[in-house]
């Protein structure tokens, strides 16, 4: 049995990527649970924001905190490009997996071209700074992420709950002809909302860039886990990603902390399949 | 206000309207009648830009909007009451009314509509927090009726309001229908009670089989006894 200590500091930990996980999945479930898209770009996009990250605080010496002024106007132009393309090539939720599962191997292969295959990492005083509560260290850049990752959330949340353009998004995913009836244009709307999740993607990657060492194949090491909290979460739900990436973010690092750290895959997978088995409605 | 010009409007291979002309003057209450299947929907439909118009012309005030938007149609002051109510069920009360009004002219008096729409149906203001989903038949149907005229429509397109309600419900559905008339809103009502449409209506339309056969005053269709024996029950 671990000590009180690293159990604690395993949550700790847990929570924080937990925030990670949120943000990942926020991006992804909206444009699943909202423009019926399953969008696997999504992290190849945030990989790329973590590559120009590295680049832009690693060798141009930005403060890498900065980096997503850059990096959210032009990924949210590569956003609303991307969903225009879909709209003209009349993508559908299952074409949609396929489609962008090219763009991902497409991105991944611009990645590999520019940064080569290597380990990069962001090295940033940042790296190292923590924050002591009682036996716990706090790590900052995590903290932030988990701060960053939960204002998101709200946002969104608030954002399709009382402006007009929240409004309009979610009846025309109940019915999109009555909602364009009354004057709500889906394409528009759908522009905008995809615009918004590559920008999220590209905040995600300043986090990824500035926690984790990158390798253009660590795309698809995300992808299993972000379904599972996207799915846990209900699809085009904003706040429901952070609470089940946060649920499973923290189960991982205990099981880490407790059995094997090999078995913390294991922990989203047996959530997820419990959910589908359970609540097969929830896609 | 409204002219539609031989429409010819189909599902995909199969033809669903022939060559219907109709027309809905500034003011006027025009119901269509017809059995199941006549192709009452699909002519709605087409009007609010739904559906696709093979052939033909539609106009609005003189406008082509033959190959116009449903959006630019609801620009224009067109509202619709559709079949089965089509609410958004995931959203409240009072956020399905807000749909209502999203159209830029019609934003701006949001709480004037509100206060008006709830000055008629009491009930909805009562439940404005409530999932649409969550209210009676009749309730919904209230709710779909106070959704287009937050709309401010100039053009009413009103399918089978009274589908599934029970009678008290339905003579309080007319009687809004009327009052809404009144106002000087075009109304175009479609109806399989005809009975009751035909009792309210300026002109008449019968649709049968996607062609109109009849047209006229309700007085001079009841006339006809094969519409007086095919709507009203017999040669009553
Ligand atoms: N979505 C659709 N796809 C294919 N055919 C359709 C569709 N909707 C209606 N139809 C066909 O078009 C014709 C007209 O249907 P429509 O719904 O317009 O009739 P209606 O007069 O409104 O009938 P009701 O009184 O039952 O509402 C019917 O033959 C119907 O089978
Ligand atoms: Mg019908």
């Amino acid at each position: 049995m671990p000590s009180l200590t690293l159990l604690g500091q395993s949550l700790v930990s847990g929570l924080f990527i937990g925030g990670l996980y949120g943000l990942l999945g926020l991006g992804l479930g909206l444009s699943w649970g909202l423009l019926r898209l399953i969008n696997l770009s999504h992290f190849a996009l945030v990989l790329l924001g973590a590559y120009l990250t590295y680049q832009l605080a690693g060798t141009a010496g930005m403060n890498p905190f900065l980096t997503p002024l850059l990096i959210v106007p032009g990924f949210f132009l590569l956003g609303v490009v991307l969903q225009w393309a879909f709209d003209f090539f009349r993508v559908n939720e299952f074409s949609s997996l396929l489609v962008t599962f090219g763009i991902t191997v497409v991105i991944e292969s611009v990645i590999q071209w520019v940064w080569t295959a290597d380990f990069r990492r962001l090295e940033t005083p940042y790296a190292t700074l923590s924050v002591r509560a009682g036996p716990l260290f706090l790590p900052v850049t995590e903290m932030v992420m988990l701060l960053v990752a939960t204002a998101l959330s709200l946002l969104t949340w608030a954002w399709l709950r009382f402006t007009w353009v929240g409004k309009g998004m979610r009846a025309s995913v109940e019915d999109p002809d009555i909602a364009a009836a009354f004057g709500v244009s889906p394409r528009r709307l759908a522009l905008l909302l995809s615009g918004v999740g590559a920008a999220y993607a590209g905040v995600a990657g300043t986090f990824v860039a500035l926690v984790y060492t990158l390798a253009p194949s660590q795309i698809y090491g995300w992808i299993g886990v972000v379904f599972a909290v996207v799915i846990l979460g209900g699809l085009g739900n904003p706040l429901g990603p952070l609470v089940a990436g946060i649920g499973i973010g923290i189960s991982e690092s205990l099981t880490m902390a407790v059995a094997e750290p090999s078995w913390a895959p294991l922990v989203s997978f047996t959530l997820l399949i419990l959910v589908l088995v359970l609540r097969p409605d929830r896609i | 206000m409204l002219e539609a010009d031989g429409l010819h409007v189909g599902y995909g291979d199969a033809p669903a309207l022939w060559d219907i002309s109709l027309t809905v003057g500034d003011g006027e209450l025009v119901a269509v009648v017809g059995p199941n299947g006549a192709g009452k929907t699909t002519l709605i439909n087409a009007i609010a830009r739904l559906l696709p118009i093979r052939r033909g012309r539609l106009r609005l005030d003189g406008v082509d909007v033959t190959r116009a938007t449903p959006q630019e149609v609801c620009q224009r002051g067109v509202a619709i009451i559709p079949e089965g109510r089509r609410l958004f069920g995931g959203m409240t009360v009072e956020e399905n009314l807000e749909i209502g009004c999203y159209r830029r002219a019609a934003r701006r008096a949001r709480s004037e509509s509100l206060d008006r729409v709830y000055a008629v149906f009491p009930i909805l203001r009562e439940r404005h927090r409530q999932l649409a989903g969550s209210l009676s038949g009749g309730q919904q149907q209230m709710l779909a009726i106070g959704r287009a005229l937050m709309a401010r429509p100039r053009l009413l397109l009103v399918d089978e309001p009274s589908l599934g309600l029970a009678p008290a419900v339905v003579d309080q559905v007319f009687e809004v229908v009327q009052a809404i008339h009144r106002d000087g809103v075009s109304i175009l009502l479609i109806e399989q009670n005809a009975a009751k449409a035909l009792e309210i209506a300026g002109r008449a339309y019968v649709l049968e089989g996607g062609r109109v056969v009849s047209e006229g005053r309700p007085g001079e269709l009841l006339t006809q006894s094969h519409i007086r024996e095919a709507y009203l029950g017999g040669g009553a």
